[in-house]
């Protein structure tokens, strides 16, 4: 069992996603960096998309009630375990009535809290994860709040490991981020096309303060529709990590929480750079990139 | 019938440029035949006005050869059973707190509050797509005299059950959500529960008809 003492900024309960019901609007909700997840279970020597906590903001703070094994992935953040130092992407062991806190977020932005163990929640339509926005999965569809407690069943013991240097991602700002071309990409003038994926040092969009689990909107230069060209389309199924555009020409990074879309879609963000989203917080700066599909297949699936 | 691709994973099949009954029948028996294949490596299906997106897994196919398979088995769409769709009574509280924009709708149409109503519960809508979010249902055709635009800026937060309308679509919010549409009523009727399957009562192809409660 845990308490928390503290939820950060926002902490939910996540997993790998919820798939197979998106023909009725069921988005697939997952942890945003599924290499951080999988990492963290690779750790703690759960199966890969195990249920942890996805946190953001600093504070958090949680009090184990067994003792259990722990780690942190995703973001690299300062802990401390009783006053004892920790750093993330490194398994430690903590005993019953000890408290973990992140003290500071030194780079990205969400991090993962897991544990040996497995969290005994519900799981809803195939999934321990949470959908917000409708209030089901995770515990009790809603962020977790002080006082609240996840039992633990299966505790193992593991032996405490790290994940190399090498293997943990960069996450510092300006973002690069590689793109394939979305379905609508000639609803734009040649022109702000290549503005809009000049590379580097180029055109660069700047992390809006409007963001959250659902979509990232960007502020930069808006990009310019060709005059024969509609503002929306008839809504039609979208996939996340694409990169909307509304009448007043700012990109909005779609993520998981969307089924179908209206808005014109000139580029979507290549799956091998979807974890990366999960760190992009306001003010940081994004520069687009776009690769061939060849290419984007094989870094993806070098990551697979 | 046209394949193209979208992302690593997504294959996007069109068959029309437009919202059209006789379109969206081909994108509903193409979602039926492919879930009568059950293949695997496709993990979502999103049937909509005039296309149908799948979502595979890389890790089991790649989309040359998801596309030549899909290709090489269209002959059976002609042979599969297409399930009955369903007809929905959806019991309506119009106008007043519940439809808080049925003033708007009067003023931008030139039509009384009845005559909304009336024009609104006297046809048999077709669902075209489920989703946006869960077990929201994307209704048509709206009557043109019913013609309104979006609002401008979305609003924050609109009861569960509201039902809105927005250019010739109508539609009802199974959850309280952000939205752009014109709410000009409110149902008690449960769209959606996590806890039982089906999830939506809505499936893409059914029928709804309107009531004023």
């Amino acid at each position: 069992m845990i308490e928390i003492i503290h939820p950060g900024i926002m902490s939910i309960v996540v997993d790998g996603g919820r798939y197979g019901y998106r023909e009725v609007g069921i988005p697939t909700s997952p942890a945003l960096d599924l290499y951080a997840l999988s990492s963290l279970n690779h750790l703690l020597g759960n199966e890969g998309n195990a249920p942890a906590i996805e946190a953001f903001g600093e504070k958090f703070s949680l009090r184990f009630v067994k003792d259990v094994c722990c780690a942190i992935t995703g973001a690299k953040v300062r802990a401390s375990l009783e006053g004892r130092p920790l750093q993330s992407w490194m398994s430690f062991t903590a005993r019953a009535g000890e408290i973990l806190t992140v003290d500071e977020v030194r780079e990205g932005f969400r991090y993962y809290v897991g544990f040996s163990g497995s969290p005994v929640i519900e799981k809803i339509i195939g999934s321990y994860t949470t959908n917000l926005e409708c209030r089901f999965g995770g515990y009790r569809g809603r962020a977790l709040q002080k006082g609240d407690r996840i039992d633990l069943e299966d505790i193992r013991r593991v032996d405490v490991k790290r994940i190399a240097e090498d293997f943990i991602p960069r996450m510092t700002p300006p973002h690069t981020l590689r793109v394939v071309e979305g379905p609508e990409n000639n609803y734009f003038t040649d022109e702000s096309l290549a503005e809009f994926l000049g590379g580097r040092g180029r055109t660069a969009f700047t992390v809006s303060t409007k963001l959250n689990r659902t979509g990232i909107r960007l502020d930069g230069k808006p990009l310019a529709f060709r005059t024969d060209a509609e503002e929306s389309i008839i809504s039609e199924g979208l996939l996340p990590g694409s990169i909307q555009v509304p009448g007043d020409g700012l990109p909005i990074i779609q993520l998981h929480e969307r089924t179908l879309g209206g808005y014109a879609r000139p580029a979507l963000i290549a799956k091998a750079d979807h974890d990366l989203l999960a760190h992009l917080k306001p003010g940081d700066v994004v520069i687009f990139e776009m690769i061939g599909m060849e290419e984007a297949e094989r870094l993806f699936d070098r990551k697979i | 019938m046209n394949i193209s691709r979208y992302g690593e994973e997504g294959i996007r099949i069109l068959f029309g440029e437009k919202i059209d009954l006789e379109i969206h029948e081909k994108v509903r028996r193409y979602y039926f035949f492919l879930k009568s294949l059950q293949l695997k490596e496709i993990t979502d299906i999103i049937p909509s006005f005039r296309s149908c997106l799948i979502i595979f897994e890389r890790k089991r196919t790649s989309y040359e050869a998801l596309a030549a398979s899909l290709r090489d088995k269209e002959f059976l769409i002609a042979h599969i059973d297409i399930p009955e769709s369903k007809t929905h009574d959806v019991p309506v509280e119009y106008g007043g707190e519940s439809g808080f924009d049925i003033d708007f709708v009067a003023s931008h149409t030139g039509l009384s509050e009845d005559e909304i109503v009336e024009i609104h519960t006297s046809v048999t809508y077709k669902v075209f797509a489920v989703g946006f979010m869960p077990g929201f249902p994307y209704l048509g055709i709206l009557d043109q005299r019913l013609h309104v635009p979006r609002l401008e800026t979305p609003r924050l937060k609109v009861p569960e059950g509201s039902v809105g309308l927005a250019q010739l679509q109508t539609g009802i919010y199974p959850f309280e959500s952000p939205a752009g549409w014109r709410i000009i009523g409110r149902t008690k009727k449960k769209l959606f529960d996590y806890n039982k399957e089906p999830y939506s009562i809505f499936q893409i192809g059914d029928k709804v008809r309107f009531i004023r409660a």
